[in-house]
């Protein structure tokens, strides 16, 4: 079994980043076994990476429609659960357009919870274990992370500071 | 398709209960303020509060002055009440139904226990007769004995106003159907016309044509208030007849 | 090209950067450290003074005074029959009024990518927040038995019985309930990387307390995008629903058979009206924020306070347009009550009242923020912000209590005097600024990477002769 193992390459900046995970690609880090962490939002089509895949739309659609069967359930029929219904003025038991106030107010709630959730829930927020992180990316540095053969991390730690990397060192997790 | 004509929107179809004032022949007496006030369990406001507007009765008598002086002329005098309207405004806003429509005596309750207070009933009722708590009010000595055991005591922070002293109306049917019988018409009557000296509070059926109360509205020119609110108040008003 | 050319072309860069904070991009490092500085400074004495009178006030006005009208009912107030409403529900609409400009700036100018509201979306959204807040208070004093609020709740219960949805009130409680909780959580997603900052730069309890608040915030690629997707729909999606909430206040008042109240353009010009009002508190606290914070003269520049100023400028003249189109159909429709209702407007005891809101809510603006300079001028802007917050309140009192005096029953009409409201609006009114004053010692107020992301798209381009500002999608 090869021994493998952590690294990390610190970088100032957007562009040699993006070199250096074209260059580990080249060299046979595989892009599972990369991450790279920032302070901005970087996108992965910056750096050169395959789409991340996200499902905080569909959470937030299956929230919507949660929150609409809410609204159905509030608005046609919850006044009709208790033995009489309640008769208010000549209005009928369900109100005509007043229904769709509800029923947008309880959809949007839904929506909007659940797209909160959506990020908790796709992020593994909240997560205090100890964790693969330096300080200097709230400071704008970009890190990339990355797993190599023991036996290759002089040659990529080399290729690495050539494309202009300010360290590359071992990565321990760590309490963040 | 709805034909114009088919549209109705006189109360006749609606009500059961309805009042009849004469103002031809209503002194102002106030007599049926203090009936009522009695009947009913209203608290004493005091002095200081009712010159403020909090004055606490479910029956007022209006009175105002016409022209300009020294040609003033004082208008017949206007018992205003809740109207008891077939459609009502101040039920549908209410967000706890605390005042809602019974279909078995076309009457606008008031739930007292279900009330929280957001006063937007009385801001949307046209005829503004409701009245709100606005604070406990003392019930001197030993005044805590004449309360009506048949109402309810209300405390701070809830609306109230006129029932048609729905009280009354149950006595009535609970005796008539005991003894196997319909209510009479003329057998019982609210608090308020019964104190009236002049008679000019006629209470009954307006369902049925051949009570006193169906009579009256329907002989001489009756008026109801702000009927082209679309309100179908259950009084009508008789003046200048 | 000559010398003197080079040193013009110089200069109209320079004179460009120091304008605009995006064209003047600083380290992160450094930003974080001046953001830092800012909310770490050892509170002066003056803070500690201004915190203290403030706090007693809210003790004294807010809580102590509520205790006394939970005690003795609504009587301590000014209301009665037939002014049922008062200065409560006038401060509640204000409030979510005020609310409506952190929205605006951060979910709309997001949505349309203007660039200058980046450094400040934090504050406003604080502002939305901070006013439901209010807002919530102001709505729960005006109830006769608060302490039965929660059955407006929908749950099932043994009463048996569900909220009444024909109610505009519970409308209402619907929709302030989802703008408060959407405002909030909007607040907290872009607050999350400012916390991992914040975190990385602290020790001691706030450490603490900002690896809670963080979460775990890395920043990988995959939490950037689930961020980003989040915020997005967020930004779309919190529009509608800020329009719903203060279209829901206005049928409060539209869905009542009132002289002056029956109208059916009171949804928009409530909504035009929390703009006017929002933005103005808005730029009155970045002000505040630029003249009493530590490095704050970097992010909030006299740009902002122009752009903003437009905002303001042309959110005046909407609701100038609103408010004729609602007086004027008003007016031609002859109603006898109406009638009476405009005249006591105008020339009633509160007929001051009615002249001062428009001079605050059109001619000041009107008369200041045409001038670039001017508007470019903190303190000026901002003292015309809180005049316009004059304005709309009057504007409120205007149409709640002052118009509920006049109905279908002259028998009843009555003029409002306030009583406990007056400690108690103060109340809420100091409770607002406390809460600013303790948010700014306790997160970062400036949106450090959503900067940091602005400046990365702007860049100096030549167009022949010209050098220009181009900006790129980043996202």
């Amino acid at each position: 079994m090869a021994e493998k193992v952590d690294l990390l390459a610190v970088f100032p900046d957007l562009e040699p980043a993006a070199n250096a995970v074209e260059r580990l690609r080249a060299l046979g880090v595989h892009d599972d076994r990369m991450n790279v962490i920032s302070g901005v939002p970087v996108t992965e089509a910056m750096l050169g990476r395959a789409p991340q895949w996200t499902n905080v739309p569909r959470i937030a659609m299956g929230g919507a429609i949660l929150g609409f069967g809410v609204g159905v359930f509030l608005a046609y029929i919850a006044p009709f659960l208790y033995p009489y219904p309640i008769q208010v003025s000549t209005q009928g038991f369900v109100p005509g357009p007043p229904t769709a106030v509800v029923l947008f107010e309880m959809t949007m709630l839904g929506m909007l919870l659940s797209t909160f959730l959506g990020v908790f829930l796709e992020s593994f927020f909240p997560n205090y274990r100890p964790m693969k992180y330096l300080p200097e990316i709230s400071d704008g540095k970009i890190v990339v992370f990355f797993e190599c053969a023991y036996a290759e991390e002089n040659k990529i730690t080399d290729a690495l500071k050539k494309l202009g990397a300010e360290s590359v060192r071992p990565a321990e997790a760590q309490p963040l | 398709m709805i034909r114009p004509e088919e549209i109705k929107m006189s109360a006749e179809e609606t009500g059961k209960w309805g009042m009849v004032i004469d103002q031809d022949i209503c002194t102002g007496c106030q007599a049926c303020v203090a009936a009522c006030a009695m009947e009913n369990n209203i608290t004493f406001v005091g002095e200081v509060d009712s010159g403020y507007g909090r004055s606490m009765h479910w029956i007022r008598i209006e009175r105002f002055w016409e022209g300009e002086y020294p040609e003033v002329k004082m208008t017949p005098q206007q018992p205003m009440m809740c109207q008891q309207c077939g459609h009502a405004n101040c039920e549908p806003v209410c967000p706890a139904f605390a005042t809602v429509h019974s279909q078995a005596e076309q009457l606008n309750l008031q739930v007292y226990n279900r009330c929280v207070g957001t006063r937007y009933c009385a801001n949307n009722c046209p005829y503004q007769v409701r009245a709100f708590n606005w604070r406990d009010y003392q019930r001197p000595e030993p005044l805590q004995n004449q309360f009506n055991p048949d109402v309810t005591v209300r405390r701070m922070g809830v609306m109230e106003k006129c029932t048609f002293c729905i009280q009354r109306i149950h006595k009535a049917q609970d005796t008539a159907k005991s003894e196997g019988r319909e209510v009479r018409d003329g057998e019982f009557t609210t608090a308020c016309a019964q104190a009236c000296p002049a008679n000019a509070i006629v209470f009954g059926r307006v369902d049925q044509p051949e009570s006193l109360v169906s009579q009256l509205k329907h002989r001489r020119h009756g008026v109801k208030h702000l009927e082209e609110l679309g309100t179908l108040p259950n009084v009508t008003y008789i003046k200048g007849g | 090209m000559s010398d003197k050319q080079h040193h013009a072309e110089h200069s109209h860069e320079e004179h460009l950067r120091e304008k605009h904070l995006m064209l003047d991009p600083l380290p992160r490092g450094k930003m974080n450290e001046m953001v830092m500085e800012a909310m770490l400074a050892k509170p002066t004495w003056k803070w500690w003074l201004v915190f203290s009178i403030l706090a007693a006030i809210v003790a004294y006005g807010l809580f102590y005074k509520w205790g006394i009208l939970i005690m003795k009912g609504q009587g301590e107030a000014g209301v009665m029959r037939p002014d049922y409403w008062g200065i409560f529900l006038v401060n509640t609409v204000f409030w979510i009024g005020i609310s409506h400009a952190g929205t605006f700036i951060s979910a709309i100018l997001r949505v349309f990518k203007a660039e200058f509201r980046r450094p400040f979306t934090r504050a406003a959204e604080l502002m939305t927040t901070f006013g439901l807040v209010q807002a919530g208070f102001s709505v729960f004093m005006h109830m006769g038995r608060v302490w039965l609020a929660y059955w407006l709740f929908p749950y099932p219960n043994q009463r048996m019985m569900w909220p009444n949805l024909h109610s505009p009130l519970t409308w209402d409680l619907l929709a302030i309930t989802t703008y408060l909780l959407s405002s909030t959580m909007y607040l907290f997603l872009p607050l999350i990387p400012d916390l991992a900052m914040a975190r990385d730069r602290s020790t001691g309890w706030r450490k603490n307390f900002y690896k809670i608040l963080a979460l775990g915030f890395r920043g990988t690629e995959g939490e950037w995008t689930h961020l980003r997707h989040a915020m997005n729909i967020f930004a779309f999606a919190i529009i509608p629903v800020m329009f719903s909430v203060h279209t829901i206040v206005s049928w409060d008042f539209a869905a009542a058979t009132r002289p002056g109240w029956n109208s059916t353009i009171f949804g928009p010009y409530f909504v035009i009206g929390a703009l006017h009002s929002g933005m103005g508190a808005a730029i009155a606290v970045l002000a505040v924020i630029r003249g009493t914070m530590k490095n704050m003269s970097y992010f909030i520049r006299g740009e902002h306070f122009d752009a903003v100023g437009k905002l303001m400028l042309i959110i005046s003249m909407g609701w100038a347009y609103f408010f004729f189109n609602d007086y004027m159909v008003q007016w031609y429709g002859g109603d006898k009550w109406t009638q009476q209702l405009l005249h006591f407007h105008e020339a009633g005891p509160m007929g001051w009242m009615w002249f001062a809101m428009l001079v605050c809510n059109i001619v000041v603006p009107w008369a200041i923020l045409w001038n670039p300079k001017w508007r470019a001028t903190p303190w000026l802007v901002a003292t015309v912000g809180l005049i316009i917050n004059v304005g709309m309140w009057f504007e409120r009192y205007i149409i709640i209590p002052v118009s509920v005096t006049i109905n279908r029953m002259p028998f009843t009409w009555k003029l409002y005097k306030p009583g406990i409201e007056v400690p108690m609006s103060i109340g809420t009114v100091a409770l607002f600024i406390l809460l600013y004053m303790i948010a700014s010692k306790l997160i970062p107020l400036i949106p450090v990477w959503e900067v940091q992301e602005g400046q990365m798209a702007h860049e100096f381009k030549k167009f022949g002769r010209e050098t220009v500002v181009t900006v790129s999608e980043l996202e």
